[in-house]
């Protein structure tokens, strides 16, 4: 591949990973610990994806894959609030590393499920659309659109601005008026409609296979540090740098050492500079 | 001997009896595939009681520890193979040991320090590693396929075969890691590291180096995990990367997390259970695992603590209430007293800034043994501060704190501690199941129990805190905790003791008993160096103090000339000077 | 809508030790109460326990309406505006996102609630798009009134505002206060600054160990008094 069509593929690989780092940081800026079972959202999202191709096969509809984004979107909502229900809403007197287990045992429920109802062999999701020869532009586009709704979110709603106060001072938010339980819920849904989405998106060329989840969770996890802890630009910023490393550094040697480098790289962020390119935001928990 | 009915927990007791009758039980009739199965138990056992050194014991949520388990068992297969039937084939366990350990004494000198979030991450990365070396590095791994026909143990020539041989071996080394470390977790010192895991600053202020501990910790359970990898690769004869995956980890910490994360028989029950239950639940096919992970999210919530716990507490309710222990004897080496005369507590200029605001500035004082020195002043004045730069739980930006000729002011608060300064809190940071007289003797964990508990006996007298000894410290009154955590510090018999807000939360009649107890303490020979805003109760205690606004020094008095002191006054009412 | 703040047999704890006992305390519409005691005798544990975020017994009133057994969030949309110690302004977030925030009701409410902040207090207007933390002390110690007052609540509470400002700024400050409280607003006011927080008082109450020491109108205490009480003895 030459360099363009490089680039192309690591930005709609990025687009894809922006999407899963964005909605971990915001379970992460809801819950104020690490959600494990988020990269099992996106596998479940690929698996959402798959089905939903096959069924409408099954009654001899052809359509793209994007119009079954939107019930993708909304099984990963649903999945996000059951992550919240489950592992986070019992636990949130208790210290944020019983959260990470909580969810850790979340995350093998999703993959043993996976397992055991679509089976262990991979499978590709319809493409965005059509042939998918537009994969990787499709892929940019579609993340472009929601994350850019995410911004508008974030910056010009009232609920967006709750959220972020309630991130930065949760005791100073309720003072104030501000009532958490339903932000917590919104911020777990909005997360797990990212998965979910990013998951579709990457199914037709990654292929969705039950084992996947932590692959992505780790990728996302790593997206938060480098970004600086709890910081959405730096989310996105992480998940571009780590698809565009990825990319270039497994066309010149190998899949398997840009794998390897980014483990090596992201200890020696830890080492060198935890607190990541933006900084942790006042106000950080674990 | 009391050390050794404490290991004797109830689970402990049903753990011990479960394996006997079930070694019984396989010696009777079982199958290679049932020998096989308890054999693998007892690996996943060893691993358990590796990953409770560094989730249980240091509280490290580290998740690298099936990946050293892997590793270990990549070490003992090619020892093992590259050896063939020399005698180097001893090598492959102590090889399966140290490599992991090596790994994790390198790594862990660095991550160990980091926050829980990235610690986690740190070592999640490390085990991505080594993974991705097992699947690609070929030439030695053998690549996805692994490596395979690793022959038998063999220890100093004699062959461990698979079967009953390698099943007491296994167990045998469970039996012998889990007494022995049942053994160091008992008595004070098991409440030692619980404190050093749940209250790091409050250990640290009496003398315990918390980063050693977690560090040693990390290492040996890193040992343990490659201990356990290299017994499987003999027992099943190959090693894969599948040996070094994720599901591991996550097998390890299900079973910590199910049967307890601090208890030794939890770990043992927790890989039994782990290992049988997708044996025994067969019949739900590929359900038994999705089933074992909802079990696991339903303990977490519900018994953080595990199994082990749920057991020891459920039969404590039938066992008799444990009577007070009998009371220590009082030899005179169990007294508070210093010896010979302690050092002069010397702080000279000392300046700390907080983003741009002058937490404390210039800030000179003295303090010697049998003195006691009041800090007063308004909120925000710098008291808290001033005392932590005195104790090594801050460091000064300039100045210098020293004990006679001990420079401590860039020391942190363990050594200060070991120095003969301690501290309390504002925050009575105590194990709430511990009795009052065991949570006060933790202070004097470097002596043995018994002495420790004499010692302990002493303190609670000083404070009239005897009648509450074998009362839990969680049902204690707020104010009558921190009277406890005052007495943990004086169990580390030091020669100054500084105080934050001690008075804070007492009665009336508790605040004379307790200015009566310290001015006693510094009769004999303590020095005190107390921040307080109970003014009368400092009148009580301290002939002289001085007074911080805004971090600097504004008046240095005796205490009833400081408290008429106009500049005092209007620092209090806020007058603008 | 103006209503007093009652505050009745109130017993709280701090960290699991008891502070405050059988409190009892009314804050008058259009009057100032201003809190005095030294640090740890209760005042910020009267105030967090006034909007709920430490446990209290004993009943809490505004107007008729009981609110002890409300969680803080609904505490605060009952009509208390709260203003902490430190300010705790949102830091990443601008001047007016601070403000509005605090709005409950719809976009056009909060606009107008906003016009109405940024014109009692014009210094905060000039800087409406700027992030919290980039604010001098003084200006966040605004902008946190600002935001407790957004809602219009008929009750403020102030947790040591003078804390790490420049005398000027706490006279300018405090000069608000009056302010608000003249436009029927009922203030409690903890300070440790008993020589600021009496000049503007209507009534003073004293808190020493756990109870009032001293309660009386403002004019009838000096800080001189005040200085006898906490600090002489």
């Amino acid at each position: 591949m030459n360099t363009p069509q490089l680039l192309l593929s690591a930005l709609a690989l990025g687009a894809a990973y922006a999407l899963v780092a964005v909605g971990f940081v915001l379970t992460l800026n809801a819950a104020g610990a690490v959600n494990f079972a988020h990269g099992d959202s996106v596998m479940l999202g690929g698996v959402a994806a798959v089905m939903l191709g096959v069924a409408a096969q099954a009654v001899g509809l052809t359509v793209p894959g994007i119009v079954l984004l939107p019930a993708v979107i909304l099984i990963g909502a649903a999945l996000g609030l059951v992550i919240g229900a489950l592992g986070f809403l019992p636990l949130k007197d208790r210290p944020p590393s019983a959260v990470f287990v909580a969810t850790i045992a979340i995350a093998s429920v999703f993959e043993q499920s996976a397992t055991a109802f679509f089976g262990p062999a991979p499978r590709s999701a319809p493409p965005v659309w059509h042939q998918g020869a537009q994969q990787p532009l499709a892929m940019i586009v579609v993340a472009a659109v929601v994350l850019g709704l995410v911004y508008l979110v974030l910056e010009r709603t009232q609920l967006g601005r709750r959220f972020r106060a309630l991130a930065q001072d949760r005791e100073m938010a309720r003072a104030l008026g501000i009532p958490a339980t339903p932000l917590i819920a919104t911020a777990f849904a909005a997360g797990g409609s990212l998965a979910g989405l990013a998951g579709a998106l990457l199914g037709h060329q990654f292929l969705v296979v039950a084992n996947q989840g932590p692959g992505y969770m780790l990728k996302a996890y790593i997206a938060v540090v480098i970004g600086g802890w709890g910081s959405v630009p730096g989310a996105l910023a992480g998940a571009l740098l780590i698809a565009l490393f990825e990319t270039f550094v497994a066309a010149s040697l190998s899949a398997v050492w840009a794998q390897a480098l980014l483990y090596v790289a992201v200890l020696l962020v830890l080492l060198l500079r935890p607190q990541g390119l933006f900084g942790e935001p006042a106000g950080r928990r674990a | 001997m009391s050390r050794l009915r404490e290991m004797a927990t109830p689970a402990g007791v049903l753990v011990s009896v479960f394996i006997l009758i079930a070694g019984i039980a396989l010696a009777r009739g079982g199958d290679s595939y049932a020998i096989r199965l308890a054999t693998l138990a007892g690996i996943q056992a060893l691993l358990a009681l590796g990953y409770q050194m560094v989730f249980g014991h240091a509280g490290a949520l580290s998740l690298a520890q099936g990946a050293l388990f892997g590793l270990g068992a990549y070490m003992a297969a090619l020892v093992a193979l590259s050896a063939g039937g020399s005698g180097w084939a001893s090598l492959s366990l102590p090889a399966a040991m140290i490599a992991p350990a090596l790994l994790a004494a390198i790594v862990g000198a660095v991550v160990l320090r980091l926050e829980t979030h990235y610690f986690a991450l740190a070592t999640l990365a490390l085990a991505q590693l080594i993974h991705l070396g097992a699947v690609n590095w070929e030439s030695v791994s053998g690549g996805a396929n692994g490596l395979s026909g690793i022959p038998t143990l063999a220890l100093f020539g004699i062959d461990a075969a698979r079967g009953w041989p390698m099943l007491l071996v296994t167990w045998g080394l469970v039996a012998v890691i889990a007494l022995d470390t049942a053994w160091r977790r008992a008595g004070l010192r098991g409440a030692a590291q619980d404190l050093a895991r749940d209250h790091p600053l409050a250990a640290a202020s009496i003398g315990i180096d918390v980063a050693r501990h977690r560090y040693v910790e990390f290492v040996a359970g890193a040992a343990l995990a490659g201990l356990a990898g290299g017994l499987q690769a003999h027992v099943v004869g190959v090693v894969s990367p599948d040996g070094a995956d994720l599901a591991v980890m996550i097998g390890c910490l299900t079973a910590v997390v199910v049967g307890g994360r601090t208890r030794v028989s939890g770990a043992i029950l927790g890989a039994i259970l782990l290992v049988h239950l997708p044996e025994w639940f067969r019949w739900l096919e590929n359900r038994q695992l999705i089933a074992y992970g909802l079990a696991t999210l339903l303990m977490v919530v519900l018994a953080p603590d595990g199994l082990a716990s749920l057991f020891d507490r459920a039969l404590n309710v039938f066992r008799p209430r444990r009577r007070a222990p009998p009371l220590p004897a009082l030899t005179p080496s169990a007294t508070l007293q210093p010896v010979t005369t302690g050092p002069t507590l010397r702080a000279r200029h000392l300046s700390k800034s907080y983003g741009g605001v002058r937490a404390v500035d210039n800030v000179s004082l003295h303090l010697r043994p049998r003195e006691a020195l009041a800090v007063i002043g308004p909120n925000g004045s710098g008291k808290t501060t001033l005392l932590n730069l005195v104790t090594g739980i801050a460091r000064p930006d300039s100045g210098t704190v020293t004990l006679d000729s001990l420079s401590i002011d860039r020391a942190p608060a363990d050594v200060v501690a070991r120095a003969g300064l301690a501290r309390s809190f504002q925050t009575a940071d105590l194990p709430a199941t511990l009795s009052t007289l065991d949570a006060v003797a933790v202070g004097a964990h470097t002596r043995p129990d018994e002495m420790a508990r004499a010692v302990a006996w002493r303190a609670l007298q000083r404070l009239g805190l005897e009648g509450d000894a074998a009362t839990p410290v969680g049902t204690l009154p707020a104010g009558r905790r921190r009277l406890v955590e005052i007495a943990r510090a004086l169990a580390t018999r030091p020669w100054l003791l500084a105080l934050d807000e001690p008075a804070a939360g007492l009665s009336s009649a508790e605040r004379a008993a307790l200015a009566s107890a310290l001015s006693r303490l510094v009769a004999n020979g303590l020095g005190i160096i107390i921040v307080e805003h109970d003014l009368d109760f400092l009148a009580r205690v301290c002939p002289r103090g001085i007074c911080l606004d805004r971090g600097r020094v504004i008046a240095a008095a005796p205490f009833a000339a400081l408290r008429r002191n106009a500049d005092v006054r209007a620092a209090y009412i806020g007058d603008a000077r | 809508m103006s209503a007093a703040l009652h505050i009745e047999s109130l017993t709280a704890s701090h960290g699991g030790e008891p502070v405050l006992r059988d409190i009892w305390l009314s804050v008058e519409p259009g009057h100032i109460v201003a809190l005095l005691g030294a640090n740890g005798a209760g005042k910020t544990t009267l105030l967090r326990a006034v909007i709920g975020l430490v446990a209290s017994t004993g009943r809490i009133r505004i107007g008729d309406r009981r609110i002890d057994q409300l969680s803080p969030d609904r505490r605060a949309r009952s009509g208390l505006g709260y203003v902490p110690e430190g300010r705790r302004v949102f830091a990443g977030l601008t001047v007016r996102e601070n403000i509005e925030v605090a709005i409950g009701g719809g976009g056009k409410l909060r606009g107008r609630r906003v016009d109405e902040m940024f014109a009692l207090f014009p210094s905060l207007a000039e800087k409406l798009g700027d992030r919290a933390w980039r604010l001098s002390g003084g200006q966040q110690q605004m902008l946190a009134i600002a935001r407790a007052l957004a809602n219009r609540p008929p009750v403020l509470l102030l947790d040591e505002p003078s804390l790490g400002l420049a005398p000027i700024i706490t006279h300018e400050v405090f000069g608000r206060l009056r302010a608000i409280a003249n436009d029927g607003v009922a203030v409690l006011l903890a300070e440790q600054n008993a020589t600021r927080a009496l000049a503007i008082a209507d009534e003073a109450v004293v808190l020493a160990r756990g109870g009032v020491a001293h309660r009386g109108p403002a004019a009838a205490l000096a800080p001189e008094a005040v200085a006898d009480l906490l600090v002489t003895g």
